[in-house]
């Protein structure tokens, strides 16, 4: 359950990570509150997720899972360049988390 | 070499005009860590005192950071406060809450937290920018 909890937070930071670059330094009205209501629901089912998790990892998995998925909607959607670099800095996030999991330090 | 230094004397006055924001983006790490702590803490949002403090955190946090990268370049502004905060969730969660900080656990964040920083880098047009220009 925790770790569907985390894909959730995963889900809705991104959307805040799109909203907010959207946002134009929050001058853009709606892109601001879907940050804001983004920001408030990631952070609730992070919440969740912590109960299990202890703060270090599950902290560090949301952000960087998030990161991952920023960069790969980034490309899917917004017309943004995905490089060998990021690639790289996907796989090794990915590498990590399974690397957690595996070493049954998540 | 003319340009370079014209060049390296812009940079020199743009960074003295850049403390300020850097500043801002250090307390906007400190503060996400604060907000990670908090949601910690708030064991699913059932604790007043830290939910309050989680809510407080979240707006202090997305307010400097917002600030900050207004005069940062964003991959490098979101990597640093990406940064502090996941080091800072993972060296002071055990001093708050019942947790422990093995070695492999250790590794294994330090290479999650290593490759979040560098996909950030990676977004970042200031540092793409120069290094096709180099």
């Amino acid at each position: 359950m925790s770790w569907l909890y985390l894909g959730i937070a995963v889900l809705f930071e991104v959307a805040v990570g799109i909203a907010a670059s959207k946002a134009q330094g929050f001058t853009q009205l709606w892109w601001t509150i879907g940050t804001l209501v983004s920001g408030a629901i990631a952070t609730f089912f992070l919440s969740l997720a912590l109960l299990t998790f202890d703060v270090g990892v599950g902290y560090a998995i949301w952000t960087s899972v998030a990161g991952v998925g920023i960069v790969i909607v980034g490309a899917l959607f917004l017309d943004q360049r995905l490089d060998w670099k990021k690639g790289l800095g996907i796989a090794v996030v990915i590498g990590g988390v399974i690397g957690l999991q595996l070493s049954g330090a998540a | 070499m003319t340009t370079i230094r014209a060049d390296k004397t812009q940079d020199s006055v743009k960074a003295g005009k850049k403390a300020g924001p850097w500043l801002v983006l250090l307390l906007a790490g400190v503060f996400e860590v604060g907000y990670a702590l908090s949601v910690a803490g708030s064991s699913g949002f059932t604790t007043l005192g830290w939910s309050a403090s989680a809510f407080v955190f979240f707006l202090l946090t997305l307010f400097c950071l917002s600030v900050a990268l207004k005069a940062i370049d964003v991959g490098i502004g979101y990597a640093v406060w990406a940064g502090i905060g996941a080091v800072g969730a993972a060296v002071l969660g055990p001093v708050f809450f019942d947790e422990v900080l093995t070695p492999v656990r250790a590794f294994w964040l330090a290479v999650i937290i290593g490759g979040v920083i560098w996909l950030k880098l990676a977004d970042s047009p200031k540092l793409q920018g120069s290094s096709t220009g180099a």
